[in-house]
């Protein structure tokens, strides 16, 4: 062929080529020849490609033919039988070689084969993986990466396809494992890549994505560990975001302050639109449109409250998080390999390690030493230790391996000549740390730091004190006296004076919580109701049936609790507590979270005089717990009895609650604790004040007629006008005549109006 | 099933004996479990939750427990006649994991002397806690066989990587009553242990080691 005339015979091959196409559709048989005519040029072209990739010229002519036999060769299977091997062989050969468009049209046919069940997807991922880490070309990779994330996500669309999950996923293993060695390649990151991707979008949430993951955070190229170490980190924030904003992008979003950050949440926005009414003016449709905001958000909520669907985070997900822990540790961390890795890098796998330590209670005692080296205030970014210290710290570590870490925090942080900040952030880790163990102090040390509560820095006594907080619900027997609240200060005095020895906090005794509080209270309650069956119901039940119903339905109707059952049972409950005493009907009568100090006291007035009273012990047998079964009321009205016997400060204050307060997770820059409000305002003014530098204020039109020559306007001339002309017109005489209120009134506004000038200026 | 009541239990409980009673009696001691599915429970969101119950009647009779103890222990633990062993023992295995595997796959649970545990991680490494085996301490003051015995009839609800949850609550020997009274007080606790109590449950079932299960919520 001539290359002139290249173009024109390529206009009447296209046309033909469509035409030819559009008529085996309808007529198969009867353009067999034609098409095998077009598929002998096909094949000889393939030749000439196979034999000179780089010097290949029919490539227009090429992807026409590709084009139509991949369009048609559902009709013609035995004679395309091996096109899309043929294709696979052109890519994989020559893909660095060939025209870019050449390549597109080579991918795209090759899906197209697979969206008509030519080949099957295994076949066309085995294809294109392959090529992912091989080409050099960046538009040609997203190309292929894109490809398999849509055909993954079409593949698990309705129902999960777990065969071909399964084959990209050993795809995935034996590319990380090919790659890894002594001369680790950067190939594995496409796999972290990949299944982080997946991931994200919930295509892909089963153990054996995770252990992919795993694999790349423990690979010797420090790229595809670090991918996998943030997938670790992030991946819960990852995707609960992609789940908002699937869910913002599925609800139809007409206000466009609900689209318009979607990446902070719904929440900010809303308080936005809000500030927005109370600046603006006041109008009805911006008043409407605050309302159906908050009707779209009421919506979302309850959205979300539906999708309540079982996800679990992949650190949750690992098989055998020891091991994992231990390899990352000793593979990038300890001493012996060497720096290979940057600070930024070796705090996140740190971070990394100390929350699989966290989550899954694990013992590598050799973290807490390897902390003890960075834990100074002059490290950079120290906070980011520390948190991890806190992170790694939970209640089966022994007590000795953790104190040097607490003692090192409290001597480089903790005295009278750092600043307060360093104060701060130093006693808040080790109330984090102690919160997870608090065996992990001496009794010497812990009251030393308590007396910072009495500090003059904000931070480092609001630090002290929730570390005393925390103390006096884990152990009070370790805090000074002074510090106890009043009812356990009695409580110990009592038992000091009855010699019984203080209960102590032991080693190996899991935080967990035993037996349900406060079921006593429900029990007596009962008793005192005349409901209880002191005789356990054996056949049928003591009570009616209705009341049975009654009781299991609150089930269905949780939010309204004033009707029915329920709301005879509280006026009951009022004549419990005039029975009990004047002082529990004082505290019901306030029924608000302030009066909790009142309802400490009451317990310490009574309690140290008639513990055995008021708690007694019971049968287990005999208890409510084993005659009948709870229903939601019970539950309820337990919840209420708590409330009011202080025994609230147990359940949320106990050990157990203590253990079950804290997160898996320790954010960094909490540690540093609150600052004053002065000093943040006066930050955030001088950024503010920063921004407004090379800006200009007022309104252009004012500057544009300052600066040429021209008329004055009718306010203009009112304003300069000489007074004594104006004297006598009847809007000066109309303010003398004003009644002295209305006098006041302007006066009034006048100084509010010359204050708000005043400011701004 | 909307509610649960006692009659609806016992009528179960009845069944369940009178299967592995008379259907089809087998030549060991059969346990009952307690079988839970939850519902609603986002695990990301609430807090995981664990807790231990004591019931009145030990669940399983033949559970096995060695005692790691120093030599007054031991000398206790020898007189009631459980397996002890003593930090020399432990020194012994090395911290050889196929040795510890073994000991933790051996016996049911463990108790350790109060001196003693402070070296069990280190002595024992992360075995022990990854079976969730760790011991509880006892101390010298204590009474041993009524600690063995509190460990025995101590059950724990512990939420792992999947939504449901099995806990034994008794064996088939024992009478209609003890089994209701455990089941009772397992499920009572189980509920009060969910955020949202009731709401949270999806099933309950009962279930005989060789037998069918039962539904019962």
């Amino acid at each position: 062929m001539v290359k002139r005339g290249r173009g024109s015979i390529g206009e009447t091959q296209i046309i033909d080529l469509q035409v030819l196409q559009d008529r085996i559709r309808r007529q198969p048989e009867s353009h067999k020849d034609e098409f095998l005519g077009q598929f002998q040029h096909y094949l000889s072209l393939k030749e000439i490609l196979n034999l000179n990739p780089s010097g290949f010229t029919e490539t227009e002519q090429f992807m026409k033919q590709i084009n139509l036999i991949a369009h048609v060769c559902v009709v013609y299977p035995a004679e395309t039988k091996n096109f899309a091997n043929d294709l696979g062989e052109l890519l994989v050969n020559h893909h660095t070689a060939i025209a870019v468009e050449l390549r597109e049209k080579m991918v795209q046919s090759l899906v197209q084969l697979t969206n008509r069940q030519v080949i099957t997807e295994e076949k066309l991922i085995q294809i294109l993986f392959p090529l992912l880490p091989t080409t050099n070309s960046k538009t040609f990779r997203k190309d292929i990466y894109t490809t398999l994330v849509r055909l993954l996500k079409n593949a698990n669309k309705s129902t999960k396809a777990p065969k071909l999950n399964k084959s990209v996923q050993t795809l995935l293993f034996t590319l990380l494992e090919s790659s890894d060695g002594p001369a680790a390649a950067p190939d594995g990151l496409w796999a972290a890549k990949l299944t982080r991707e997946l991931w994200r979008r919930s295509i892909w949430d089963d153990a054996r994505s995770v252990e992919i993951m795993k694999l790349a955070a423990v690979h010797g190229n420090t790229k595809v560990s670090i991918a996998g170490v943030n997938f670790f980190l992030g991946e819960d924030r990852d995707r609960e975001k992609a789940m908002r904003k699937k869910r913002g992008l599925d609800s139809d979003d007409s206000s466009d302050a609900m689209s318009s950050d979607d990446e902070d949440g719904s929440t900010p926005s809303m308080s936005g639109l809000k500030h927005k009414v109370g600046v603006n003016k006041k109008t009805g449709k911006r008043a409407r449109k605050l309302e159906n905001a908050a009707k779209m958000l009421k919506k979302k909520e309850e959205a979300r409250g539906l999708e309540a669907h079982l996800n679990f985070s992949a650190i949750h997900l690992l098989h055998d998080p020891q091991g994992f822990a231990e390899r990352l540790f000793s593979q990038t961390l300890s001493r012996s390999t060497g720096n290979k890795h940057t600070l930024e890098q070796r705090i996140q796998i740190l971070n990394l390690v100390s929350r699989l330590i966290g989550v899954h209670k694990l013992s590598v005692l050799g973290v807490y030493s390897y902390l003890l080296k960075y834990l100074t205030p002059k490290q950079r970014d120290v906070t980011q230790f520390m948190a991890c210290a806190a992170q790694a710290s939970h209640d089966l570590v022994p007590p000795d391996v953790l104190s040097p870490v607490v003692r090192k925090i409290a001597d480089e942080f903790v005295s009278d000549g750092v600043a307060p900040e360093v104060a701060a952030a130093g006693i808040n880790t080790i109330r984090e740390i102690l919160s997870r163990n608090p065996l992990a102090i001496e009794q010497d040390l812990l009251q030393d730091l308590t007396q910072y509560h009495k500090s003059k820095a904000k931070g480092v006594m609001m630090a002290a004190r929730s570390l005393i907080r925390l103390y006096r619900d884990v152990a009070p027997e370790m805090l000074a006296r002074k510090d106890l609240d009043k009812f356990s200060a009695m409580e110990r005095s009592a038992n000091a004076r009855a010699g019984i020895e203080n209960k102590k906090l032991q080693y190996g005794v899991e935080n967990v919580v035993e037996g349900i509080p406060g079921i006593e209270l429900l029990e007596q309650w009962r008793k005192e109701q005349g409901l209880d069956d002191s005789a356990p119901d054996e056949n049928g039940n003591v009570e009616s049936k209705e009341d049975e119903d009654a009781a299991w339905k609150i089930n269905i109707s949780e939010d309204d609790d004033e009707e029915g059952w329920i709301n005879v049972e509280s006026d009951k409950e009022y004549d419990v507590s005039d029975a009990e005493g004047d002082d529990d009907k004082d505290s019901d009568r306030e029924g608000n979270d302030e009066n909790d100090d009142s309802d400490i006291e009451e317990d310490t007035k009574k309690t140290p005089e008639e513990p055995e009273a008021k708690r007694p012990k019971l049968d287990p047998i005999q208890s409510i717990m084993a005659t009948r079964i709870l229903t939601p009321a019970d539950f309820q009205k337990l919840e209420e009895l708590r409330a009011k016997a202080g025994l609230d400060k147990i359940l949320h204050g106990g050990r157990a609650a203590a253990a079950a307060r804290h997160q898996d997770t320790v954010d960094a820059s909490g540690l540093i604790g609150t600052r004053s409000s002065k000093i943040a305002k006066e930050e955030r003014l001088e950024a503010v004040m920063e921004g407004r530098k090379d800006r200009e204020f007022g309104s252009k039109k004012g500057k544009k007629l300052d600066s040429k020559p021209h008329s004055t306007t009718n306010k203009e001339k009112a304003r300069k006008k000489n007074f004594i002309m104006m004297i006598h017109t009847r809007d000066i005489q109309g303010k003398n005549r004003k009644s002295l209120r209305d006098k006041q009134k302007s006066l009034k506004a006048n100084i509010e109006k010359q204050k708000k000038y005043n400011v701004k200026h | 099933m909307s509610k649960i009541t006692v009659a609806g239990v016992r009528e179960t409980v009845r069944e369940l004996l009178d299967y592995s009673e008379n259907t089809k009696k087998r030549n060991f001691l059969e346990t009952v479990e307690l079988q839970v599915g939850l519902k609603n429970y986002d695990t990301q969101r609430d807090k995981r939750f664990s807790g231990t119950v004591k019931l009145p009647q030990v669940p399983r009779p033949n559970m096995t427990i060695c005692v790691f103890g120093d030599a007054h222990d031991v000398d206790r633990a020898k007189h009631i006649g459980i397996d002890a062993m003593s930090v020399e023992d432990l020194k012994k295995l090395n911290k050889n994991k196929k040795l510890i595997k073994k000991l933790a796959k051996k016996y049911n649970a463990f108790i350790a002397s109060e001196v003693l545990i402070k070296q069990v991680p280190r002595l024992l490494g992360p075995q022990l806690s990854k079976a969730g085996k760790f011991p509880t301490p006892v101390s010298h003051s204590d009474d041993l066989y009524g600690k063995i015995t509190e460990v025995r009839s101590t059950i724990k609800f512990q939420l792992k990587k999947v939504l449901c949850l099995a806990v034994a609550v008794g064996n088939v020997q024992m009478d209609e009553d003890q089994l209701i009274t455990q089941i009772m007080i397992a499920s009572n606790f189980l509920v009060s242990l969910l955020k949202k109590n009731w709401q949270n449950v999806g099933s309950l079932t009962i279930k005989s080691t060789m037998g069918p299960s039962y539904r019962i919520y």
